[in-house]
């Protein structure tokens, strides 16, 4: 037993030889190393190496609380109310230590500093005052495994082999909460409508609260609000419009905090056709006043087809009252397809419009991209012609990779509930794509993936906002991610982006859209239950599966033959059966993929970022509880660094063609950042833009940029300044 | 109004930026007006919990610290970017040091927006109360000031790029070794914005310094080499005591003063000299030199901060094959 309660142990793979230069030198200053060239011009990787050792000797070690075994250790935590006895309670003791056992035989090590660091900053347990740790990375992978499982020994055993084998990695509140007493919530994502009233406000402020104590991202919808100067009981020029609202929204989520453990952060979308569509863009620019400034909330804009039409024809797009759209229609204004209603709306004197260039709306769009990452962009018509599901998308998130149906919630005037409408909740999870591809069975991967991500909607009921309550209930909705695509493409030395790298990419994606379907449906058939309004889904029609029963998709480079070697290609055969029992079954999750950006995750995980290429070879990563530490790509040594090039200079086209490969196999979205350099203008942006439109992109999340030195006033030898 | 002032009045010539004589100013120009920032953007009050956990010495220290460096932008936004201008060479270099005093005038405005997010009135009064009364912060600005307003050209320009390139780093030390560490990072972003610009005022002063030596007798060179060389040395004696005063409560000196070191050898290399200190005495923490670096190229998270790498972007119209679909 005293392998699981050995605190002396390193968990990093660094030889004990040091060099004798780095004695004595800090983890911080043997990390930065890093980011510096040794004599003879190389990355000096040991330094890392070294920095994360040393990380355990001065830091970890010392100040992990120590057990004699298991036992002890386990009833403590329950008894100290640090674990949640319910947990426990579902197995045997026996089971319970066989499961650490096989998790601590793995020998488990981190290959990075950073990767020890995030970790025991961030996700593991420690005592109450903050001071000392109570789990080492096998104590947190068991506790997640056993937590999702509820009592499925099979599950929590196969739980623990993907997550420790490093193929699968639980989105941040999930594998930073599961199992402790003291905790937020285990779902990452929140979406929610705000309506045109103050009702509908309030509860949005309230909701903000509630669910960043809980942790998570939440996102609003602006659109549906009234524009500055609109009517209020008829009488003109009365309204604030949206941004007075995104102040107090911006305030709350400053206020609220997942017990420090994460900073509540939001985002807010609005329709490129809402008349304030300027203000709202104004609010990032550089010399906003402060009345007006944004700070800490994200931006998005909700952009249809018929926006691009009009600024290819040059011409001024019209942007329409929601006031008036809604007495007009009925509904929404949200809820209508602006491309659709376009020219009606432009010929009803009932709505009232201003208009603006189309073209200018573009500029304005890129230059604040330029000055602040913002406005994240939601490709509304690409969305919702791609959505397998009835109903309306009208918003993304917080990153950007959510796209989900929703449904008004109506308000009795003493603030409780007309009708609750259905709001939107996401948990995530991402595998880690070199890993996954070399798992001893790709499908069983996913599966228990599916089952993980499922069981977190399962056990996630948020009364506090009831229609995000019964739109998990209704829906069951998840979201797998994917990581390490730039890392495992240049460990298997293939360009990103290149031919053989789009060829992977899609037929990657594509075996994975069908293992997720198919664990959806087994758990469809075990539960004898589908996500409410299957019926109305293309799944049931059956129309999903056309392009998959009636096209062959098969690699079509001899490299990515070679990849997949061993590894099952699903058939035509394959999708033939898996949509007629579907058509019977159905499947139990009402959505199934998005791949969210994985920050946090893929440092400890060792992965390169989402499915994006990397922001340098060793990037430097700052954030507040971490400060400036660097970070290598994986993989990377001085051997194979040509397949290391950067998100910017590999440019948009490899990034967007390599996002579009993947987005055909994705019921939802993927964040997809674009990298400039700062010789870029606001055209290059806007010309990057219409490509990842015209290509199928849903979304597109951040703009960032990377300005070098002035020739002249650099630091020399420094990894990062070079190219 | 003297006759003098009003024959002046009559020769004043319109800039023409069409007409460039030297293009080192327009790409500093370009660059300096592209990095335009405020310190509005910048959410500082994420830091005031994590200022919370900084011991009193500490607290203390960094509004010293923070308190010299606004003295020293003061001084350079107010007498030494402007003293500057009389002695350009071309218009353009004079429309730089405009922007050069302008952007002086933000930093040193910045502090103050660091110091009331973090600290109360008392604390703040204290330390600028300090800051008038501390020996070596007064003695380092004094002598830099007696030769902005001194009547030799050439020694405002090495003043004033030893003062760029040299007194702010014993100062700029403390907020990437917090930032290292995982403290105050959002002031960190804001102060690397100040060294982004710092790193390009100092590089395109000394360059105008060597500019002009290229007018001047190969004696008179000699004459102020030896007189760099004495003023950085001056100045590094009164900056190590500075140091010391500042940063002995927290056992920093040591690794400061080889900050110092690396900085002066950067300090007379803008100026076009060789380096004074040898490389065994400049071997700065990795952590700080790696920090240090004034290109924009930090991954930060957009949830914890709002970055040090954005810029104003160049607003170019898109043409109609751009919409070719």
């Amino acid at each position: 037993m005293d392998t699981i309660v050995s605190d002396q142990e390193v968990a990093v793979k660094a030889s004990k030889e040091m060099p004798a230069a780095w004695e004595g030198m800090s983890y911080h200053e043997l990390n930065a190393m890093l980011n510096l060239y040794n004599s003879k011009g190389e990355i000096q990787f040991d330094a890392d190496k070294a920095a994360a050792r040393q990380y355990f000797l001065q830091h970890v070690n010392n100040n992990t609380v120590f057990f004699h075994d298991l036992e002890e250790k386990l009833e403590y935590l329950v008894k100290n109310e640090y674990y949640e006895r319910e947990t426990l309670d579902q197995y045997s003791m026996n089971f319970i230590r066989g499961l650490f056992q096989q998790a601590y035989k793995k020998k488990f090590r981190f290959e990075t500093f950073l990767g020890a660091f995030k970790f025991y900053t961030s996700y593991t347990l420690k005592t109450f005052d903050g001071n000392r740790f109570l789990e080492r990375y096998e104590d947190r992978v068991c506790m997640v495994a056993l937590h999702l499982a509820r009592g499925n020994e099979e599950l929590a055993l196969k739980i623990v082999d993907e997550i420790i084998d490093g193929r699968f990695q639980p989105a941040t509140p999930t594998f930073l909460n599961a199992g402790k007493a003291q905790r937020g919530e285990l779902v990452s994502c929140f979406l929610l409508r705000i309506e045109d009233n103050m009702e509908s406000i309030g509860r949005s402020i309230n909701s903000a609260l509630q669910l960043s104590k809980r942790g998570g991202g939440v996102a609003f919808a602006l659109t549906n609000i009234r524009e500055v100067g609109a009517p209020i009981k008829q009488i003109e020029n009365q309204s604030s419009g949206v941004i007075p609202v995104m102040k107090l929204l911006e305030d709350s989520f400053s206020y609220a905090n997942q017990l420090g453990a994460r900073q509540g952060a939001g985002a807010v979308y609005l329709h490129a056709h809402h008349p304030d569509i300027n203000r709202f863009l104004d609010t990032k620019r550089e010399n906003a006043d402060e009345k007006v400034r944004i700070k800490t909330l994200s931006l998005g804009v909700v952009i249809p087809d018929i926006t691009f039409e009009l600024a290819k024809r040059d011409e001024d797009m019209y942007l329409f009252s929601p006031y008036d759209v809604e007495k007009v229609y009925g509904v929404p204004f949200s809820d209508i397809s602006v491309t659709e209603k376009y020219y009606e709306m432009v010929d009803d004197s009932r709505i009232k419009k201003t208009k603006i260039k189309a073209r200018e709306f573009f500029q304005t769009l890129a230059e604040i991209q330029f000055e602040s990452g913002y406005p994240y962009i939601m490709f509304e018509d690409t969305v919702n012609r791609e959505n397998p599901i009835e109903g309306k998308i009208i918003m993304s998130n917080l990153c950007s990779e959510i796209l989900q149906v929703s449904a008004p919630t109506t308000y009795n005037d003493d603030l409780s509930y007309n009708e609750v409408g259905k709001d939107i909740s996401c948990n995530l999870g991402s595998l880690n794509i070199a890993k996954a591809m070399d798992s001893p069975n790709l499908g069983n991967t996913i599966e228990t993936a599916i089952r993980a991500l499922s069981a977190v909607s399962d056990m996630s009921n948020i009364t506090s906002v009831p229609s995000i309550a019964k739109g998990n209930d209704e829906s069951h909705a998840i979201g797998l991610g994917q990581m390490n695509l730039h890392g495992y493409l240049a460990r298997e030395r293939v360009h990103y982006g290149s031919e053989e790298g789009l060829d992977f990419t899609n037929i990657y994606f594509y075996t994975v859209v069908y293992h997720a379907i198919r664990a959806s449906n087994l758990l469809a058939i075990e539960t004898a239950s589908t996500f409410a309004g299957f019926e109305n889904s293309t799944y049931a029609s059956g129309a999903f599966f056309d392009k998959y029963t009636d096209g062959e998709w098969v690699p079509q480079t001899a490299k990515v033959v070679e990849l997949f070697d061993g590894v099952h290609i699903p058939t035509q055969e394959d999708w033939r059966a898996l949509k007629a029992s579907v058509m019977e079954h159905g499947i139990y999750n009402q959505n199934l993929q998005a791949v969210p950006p994985t920050g946090s995750i893929s440092y400890i995980n060792n992965s390169t970022s989402s499915i994006h290429p990397i922001a340098s070879m060793i990037e430097i990563r700052k954030e507040g509880k971490l400060g400036r530490v660097y970070y290598p790509a994986p993989y990377l040594s001085n051997d194979n660094l040509e397949y290391y090039k950067d998100a910017y200079e590999i440019g948009f086209e490899k990034v967007i063609d390599t996002y579009a490969a993947a987005t055909q196999h994705v019921d939802q979205g993927l964040s997809l950042t674009l990298f400039f350099k700062d010789t870029a203008t606001t055209r290059d942006i806007n010309k990057a833009q219409i490509y990842a439109w015209r290509k199928g992109i849903k979304t597109i999340y951040y703009i960032r940029l990377r300005q070098l030195a002035l020739e002249g006033t650099e630091v020399e030898n420094c990894v990062s300044c070079q190219l | 109004m003297t006759p003098d002032k009003l024959k002046l009045a009559g020769h004043v010539k319109a800039i023409n930026w069409n007409r460039i004589e030297d293009e080192k100013d327009v790409e500093v120009w370009n660059r300096l007006c592209n990095n335009f920032w405020l310190p509005e953007k910048v959410p500082l009050s994420n830091d005031v919990q994590s200022w919370a956990t900084l011991t009193p010495d500490e607290q203390l220290l960094t509004m010293r610290v923070f308190t010299g460096l606004t003295l020293l932008d003061t001084l350079q936004g107010t007498v030494g970017a402007v003293s500057l201008i009389p002695d350009a060479i071309t218009q353009h270099e004079e429309a730089v040091y405009t922007n050069i005093a302008f952007m002086e005038s933000v930093h040193a405005k910045s502090y103050s927006s660091i110091f009331s997010t973090l600290a109360s009135t008392k604390e703040i009064d204290e330390a600028f109360r300090w800051s008038v009364e501390n020996v070596n912060l007064q003695k380092k600005a004094q002598i830099i000031e007696s030769y902005y307003h001194g009547d030799d050209p050439l020694k405002r320009k090495i003043a004033s790029t030893l003062l760029e390139s040299f007194l702010f780093y014993s100062g700029f030390y403390l907020p990437m070794y917090w930032s290292s560490r995982a403290k105050l990072t959002n002031t960190a972003d804001l102060i690397r914005l100040i060294i982004r610009d710092e790193a390009v005022h100092g590089y395109y002063i000394g360059y105008k310094y060597q500019k002009g030596l290229e007018k001047v007798s190969e004696e008179r060179r000699e004459e102020l080499k030896a007189w760099t060389f004495e003023l950085m040395f001056e100045l590094y004696e009164n900056e190590v005591q500075y140091t010391h005063d500042l940063y002995d409560s927290v056992g920093l000196a040591e690794d400061v003063k080889k900050f110092l070191h690396y900085n002066a050898n950067k300090a007379l290399m803008n100026l076009g000299y060789e380096a004074m200190f040898p490389a065994a005495v400049t071997d700065v923490s990795p952590a700080i030199l790696s920090a240090l670096s004034p290109n924009s190229d930090e991954n930060h998270d957009f949830f914890s901060g709002s970055g040090s790498s954005y810029v104003i972007g160049k607003a170019v119209n898109t043409e109609d094959d751009d919409w070719d679909f």
